[in-house]
Formats: structure tokens, C-alpha cells, sequence
């Protein structure tokens, strides 16, 4: 990815915000406080992908994690009491001989990925320093030949026909296999979730269980 | 034209600007300002006159009078009101979580403000903008407002707040399913997600979309008000039960952005509901009358009037039905929007499906249904005959299979059913968990 003129500024304010938004969400003490850094770090990926072109994939971001799956993980941090962690009580850092070793094994990480990520830089740098150039220009082209839009003055991408393309033809077996497994794990994380104690509380009077008759079968139980 | 006279310091202005500042200035800074701005207040102003409209609504279904003392017919009370409001104290409960107190009614402000950005009030200048993915985009932001509600039904520490908040995060996230899936149908036939392409797609089939989809129209229309949180689906502010549910605990200023981003929500689901199935900013004859004969700019307003009048029908409906229905109960809303919304809308699109695959079918043989599919699905006379005709057979299948779904669902007793149907193979005999469950 070349970045050129207001694309730069944009890049560098969104991922250092969802970097630091992420940082925020593991350091919070506050489930809730927690949940709204993540909220905070999704939109900035949110923007990061319409920077790349990927206006769907942006609004699908926006649409499931926020405002599908982070409404449920409010939902049930709601319905959680305050733990001790949320009121200052415990310690949220392990001992220290655990926090050193962290901190240098994530130092190690960082200068090695500085150390990876400078060296990519500079081949990168010599390779694209002609098409940095022209980036500009390749860029303002595309631009116009994409169709105008309603306004007259902006340009549309078809990225969204692209996405559906692929999605109703060469990738339709996987989506409906990846539809099938969320719904299992649905059901699973629900048969799980209940405990044999709340099965045979859902039972009410368990018959069986307590070796008399069976109910009779007509099914004229009086609820 | 009187309009076109009225209209001639527009095309002034822009030269004027011409002169100082570069056209892509103009284009992409300046002018989407002005629009900017002119959305945010005359949609301000709608909020504050909504509040009058309401009550003088309400007093017209009662027979009273409503608000008649301040100003003419009471017509200054919207402002008398905001002025109430603004000089009120701000109050903030003690143990609330600040920050969040603070910043959600922004929140549900924002989210409700920015979708107007993408929706096409009239032809050429009176769009702000268009996106590739305008109605997703709507469906995205409008569901960022939901966490508005839950935040500050949490951050409040307050029960019937809290109480507003599960509410409401549980109403919202079932009625977005049903409304996500409603507007699919229409899509087909626009073969666009932008919302101006949509309305292009309609003009250019000389159609509104509602005769094609009156059963997408009608579950967008329930969902819509059920997304609101307004009457009969009021459950996260029922005054009778939750004192004011999720805003109890707020006050002045920042109650009345909650009270804006409710009103504000209200103009943008009509707005869609417009675009999407009346055919947006168009109206037969318009065009032929107007810009056929050089009038550009007349063409613009009369668009955005005929836009106006539409959604101002169905944001009446909202006040009808407020004045008019009990609130429902929550699980009669659950299974609303469970049972019979999400079910028809699958319905519709399968149906809507099957109506475009036979017209694609039948174009072949001999009938020639389809125009272009060029900008929308164009189609000829006979082509629309048969789309209307799906439509609305639609309707009879859906109450059919609606009814079938739905047949003795109220008998439906969940513990009886376990019993015959055992998940947990017990051995017979063995009070393996029978202590347990004696024990309350």
C-alpha cells in the first residue's frame, strides 16, 4: 500500500488510535470501559479499510462488531455483578518476575519486528521510489474513471459488485459451510452453557429420577 | 418560473465562490458545508417543531386544544421549551460512571445525524453525498446508536435505567435482523446499494418499489418504529413502568440531545422508507414539466418538495400511531419481531427472487419483460405486470405461511415438551440429581 498526500495523515491517525484503543481495552479496569475501547479500536479498522478502497467490508465492520456483537458483550457485562477488579480492590498486574519476563519477551518482539519492518522499508523504499512518484497521478486517474455519483462531483467504486460477485459464485459453497458452523456453534455454546443441575431444574419434577411413575402419556400435564 | 427566480443567487453564489477558491474547493469543501449545515438546522428545527406537532396531535385525537398560550395557536413553545431546557441544571447521579454519562447522549446524537449525510432529498444538489454502500451504511450507523442506550442506561446506576438499557439492546438487536432482510427485496430490483442509485433505478422504471414490495415496505416500516423505541414499541421509556427508562437519570442539556437523536432517527427511517419504496425525490410528470424545459434548479425543488411530502406522510404515521396504540408486551414484541417479522421478510426474499428469475425466464421466450439491467432492473409493461403481480401474490402467501408458522403457538409449552424429549440420559431409579433439585 502506497500512501500519498491527505492518505498518509489519515493512515497514521487511525492505526496508531486502534493500536492505542487496543492497548486501552487490555489496561482498563472496567469491563464496560474495556468493551468501549474495543468499540473504539473496530471503527478505527473500520476507517483503515475505507482507506484501502473497502467501503463493504467497512460498513459490514461497523454493522456486526459494533453494532451486533458489541451490543451483546455489553448485554452480558451488564448483567454481571462489580467484581472486585472494577473497585480498585485487587491487583490487576501479576508479580513482578512475571511482568519482567513479558516485558522482555515483547521488547525482544518489538525490536525484532523494528528490526524486520526497517529492512522491508528500505527494499520496499528503493523498489517504489518511481512509484511513489507517480502514485498521485496513477491514483487521480483511477479516480476518474470510476463513475460519478449522484452529486455529480464524487466518484463510486464498485467494490461492493465485487464483493457479491465473488460471494454468490466461487465462494458460495465456503460461506454457506462457514453459515452452518456458526450455527452449530450457536447450539453448542448453548448445550454447554446449561449445566446438568439447570436440566433437570427445567424439568421441574423429575419423575424418573425419583423412581415413580412416568407421566401419563396423553401429555394432560397441568401447568 | 417565480422558483426559478428564487434559485438564481444559487448559480451567483458558486461563480462568486469560483472566483476566490479552486473549483475542487468549491466542490468538495464548500459546498458540502453549506449543505451540511442547511440538513442540520432545518433537521433542528423539525425536532423542535416536532414536540409542538406531538402535542397538538394528541390534543386533535383527544379533543382538546393543546399548547395554545405561548405565541399565536402556541407556536412559540418549542422555544420557550429549549430555553427551559438549556437553563436547567445538569445533573449527574452520584455514583455514576461520568465519562460514560457524559458522552453517550453525543453518541446517539451523532449516530443519528450522520446518516442524513448519505440520503437523497432531491435530484443533483440536494444530495450531500453518495456512497457505493449508502444503505448499509445506514443500516451500520443507525446501529451504532443502540449503544447510546446501553451505555447510558448503565452509566446512570440507576434500576429503571438499567432496566431501559436490556430493553432496549434486546429489542433493537432483533428488529435490525428483520430490517436488514426487508430492504433485501428491494434491493434486487435496484441492483444498487446507494441510495441515490436506488431512487435513479425507480425513476428510471417510472415505478415506486412499494408496488413490487408491499410486504418489505410494511416489515420496514414496523421495524423502523420498533428501532425507534417509539409507540407501541416504547418498551425502553414505558413512563408507566420504568419511570423514563434509560434516560431517567438525565436532565436539561443532555436529555434533550437523547430527545433530538430520537426525533432525528424518526426523519431518517422515514427518509430510507421513502427512498427505498415511494420512490424517493420521484414523482410522475416532474422531470417532463421542469427539467425537460431547461429548468434545472425548479426541478431540484420540486423534488425535494415531493421528497418532503412523503416522508412528512409517514412521519405523521408515527404520531397516529402513537396517540392510537397500547404498548405492547415484551414477549408480544419478541414474538413480533421473532415470529412473524423475520419469517415474512425471508418470505419476500424468496419470493422476490423467484419473481426476477422468471422475468429473466420469460424474457427469453417470446414476452419481452426485461428493458436493460443496466441502472436498476428496467423493465417493460408486461415485465411490471408480472413484478406487481409477484408482489402481490406476496401478500397472500406470507399471511398464509405466517398463520401456518404460527398456527397454536401460544400452546406451545416448552417443559412439557422436554419431558417427552429427553436431552440428558438419566439412569432410571438412581436420584443421581434429585437432591439437588429438592434442595429449593
Amino acid at each position: 500500500m502506497i500512501l500519498s498526500g491527505w492518505e498518509t495523515v489519515f493512515f497514521w491517525f487511525f492505526s496508531i488510535a486502534a493500536i492505542l484503543a487496543g492497548l486501552l481495552t487490555v489496561m482498563a479496569r472496567n469491563a464496560v470501559h474495556s468493551a468501549l475501547f474495543l468499540i473504539s479500536s473496530l471503527v478505527s479498522v473500520g476507517a483503515l479499510f475505507i482507506l484501502l478502497g473497502a467501503e463493504f467490508i467497512a460498513g459490514v465492520q461497523i454493522l456486526v462488531y459494533v453494532g451486533g456483537v458489541m451490543v451483546l458483550f455489553l448485554f452480558v457485562i451488564m448483567l454481571v455483578n462489580v467484581g472486585a477488579e472494577e473497585e480498585g480492590r485487587a491487583p490487576i498486574f501479576n508479580r513482578p518476575a512475571q511482568v519482567a519476563a513479558a516485558l522482555i519477551f515483547s521488547l525482544l518482539l518489538v525490536v525484532a519486528l523494528l528490526a524486520a519492518i526497517n529492512k522491508g522499508y528500505v527494499g520496499l523504499r528503493d523498489r517504489d521510489a518511481a512509484a511513489l512518484k507517480q502514485t498521485e497521478t496513477t491514483r487521480s486517474e483511477q479516480e476518474s474513471k470510476m463513475q460519478t455519483g449522484a452529486t455529480g462531483v464524487s466518484r463510486i467504486t464498485t467494490q461492493t459488485e465485487s464483493v457479491g460477485m465473488s460471494l454468490f459464485t466461487n465462494a458460495s459453497l465456503p460461506f454457506e459451510i462457514a453459515s452452518l458452523l456458526l450455527l452449530v456453534a450457536i447450539v453448542g455454546s448453548v448445550m454447554l452453557a446449561r449445566t446438568l443441575k439447570q436440566e433437570a431444574a427445567a424439568d421441574d419434577v423429575d419423575s424418573e429420577v425419583l423412581g415413580q411413575a412416568p407421566p401419563a402419556e396423553t401429555g394432560t400435564d397441568n401447568i | 418560473m417565480s422558483a426559478l427566480a428564487l434559485l438564481a443567487p444559487l448559480n451567483f453564489v458558486d461563480s462568486l465562490l469560483l472566483k476566490f477558491f479552486s473549483e475542487q474547493t468549491v466542490n468538495y469543501i464548500i459546498w458540502p458545508f453549506i449543505q451540511v449545515g442547511a440538513v442540520v438546522t432545518i433537521t433542528a428545527l423539525w425536532v423542535a417543531y416536532a414536540t409542538y406537532l406531538e402535542r397538538k396531535i394528541s390534543a386533535f385525537m383527544q379533543a382538546r386544544l393543546g399548547p395554545m398560550r405561548v405565541g399565536p395557536w402556541g407556536l412559540l413553545q418549542p422555544i420557550a421549551d429549549g430555553l427551559k431546557l438549556l437553563v436547567k441544571e445538569d445533573f449527574i447521579p452520584e455514583n455514576a460512571d461520568r465519562w460514560i454519562f457524559f458522552i453517550a447522549p453525543y453518541i446517539a446524537v451523532v449516530a443519528a445525524f450522520i446518516v442524513l449525510a448519505v440520503v437523497p432529498f432531491g435530484p443533483d444538489w440536494a444530495v450531500i453525498t453518495d456512497v457505493n454502500i449508502g444503505i448499509l451504511f445506514v443500516l451500520a450507523v443507525s446501529s451504532v446508536g443502540v449503544l447510546a442506550l446501553i451505555l447510558a442506561g448503565w452509566s446512570s446506576n440507576s434500576k429503571y435505567a438499567l432496566l431501559g438499557a436490556l430493553r432496549s439492546s434486546a429489542q433493537m438487536v432483533s428488529y435490525e435482523v428483520a430490517m436488514g432482510l426487508a430492504i433485501i427485496g428491494a434491493l434486487m430490483f435496484a441492483r444498487t446499494l446507494s441510495l441515490s442509485g436506488i431512487v435513479a433505478a425507480q425513476q428510471s422504471n417510472s415505478i415506486w418499489f412499494l408496488l413490487y414490495q408491499p410486504i418489505g415496505f410494511v416489515i420496514f416500516l414496523i421495524s423502523g418504529i420498533a428501532e425507534n423505541n417509539r409507540a407501541p414499541f416504547d418498551l425502553p421509556e414505558a413512563e408507566s413502568e420504568l419511570v423514563a427508562g434509560f434516560h431517567t437519570e438525565y436532565s436539561g442539556f443532555r436529555w434533550s440531545l437523547f430527545f433530538m437523536a430520537e426525533y432525528t432517527a424518526m426523519v431518517v427511517v422515514t427518509a430510507v422508507a421513502t427512498t427505498l419504496y415511494l420512490g424517493g425525490w420521484y414523482f410522475p410528470f416532474v422531470y417532463r414539466l421542469t427539467e425537460a424545459k431547461g429548468y434545472h434548479n425548479a426541478y431540484v425543488v420540486v423534488s425535494l418538495i415531493v421528497f418532503l411530502a412523503k416522508a412528512g406522510l409517514l412521519l405523521y404515521l408515527y404520531f397516529w400511531l402513537r396517540w392510537t396504540l397500547p404498548r405492547f408486551r415484551y414477549d408480544q414484541l419478541m414474538d413480533l419481531g421473532w415470529k412473524w417479522l423475520l419469517p415474512a421478510a425471508l418470505i419476500n426474499i424468496v419470493v422476490s427472487a423467484i419473481a426476477i428469475v422468471t422475468l429473466q425466464a420469460l424474457d427469453g421466450s417470446g414476452l419481452i419483460t426485461i428493458k436493460s439491467m443496466a441502472s436498476g432492473l428496467n423493465l417493460t409493461a408486461a415485465g411490471k405486470g408480472i413484478a406487481i403481480a409477484f408482489g402481490v401474490l406476496n401478500l397472500f402467501l406470507t399471511a398464509g405461511i405466517l398463520s401456518l408458522i404460527n398456527w397454536r403457538s401460544r400452546d406451545f409449552n416448552l417443559k412439557q415438551q422436554r419431558r417427552q424429549i429427553r436431552l440428558v440420559d438419566l439412569p432410571k431409579g438412581k436420584p443421581a440429581v434429585a437432591p439437588a433439585v429438592s434442595e429449593p
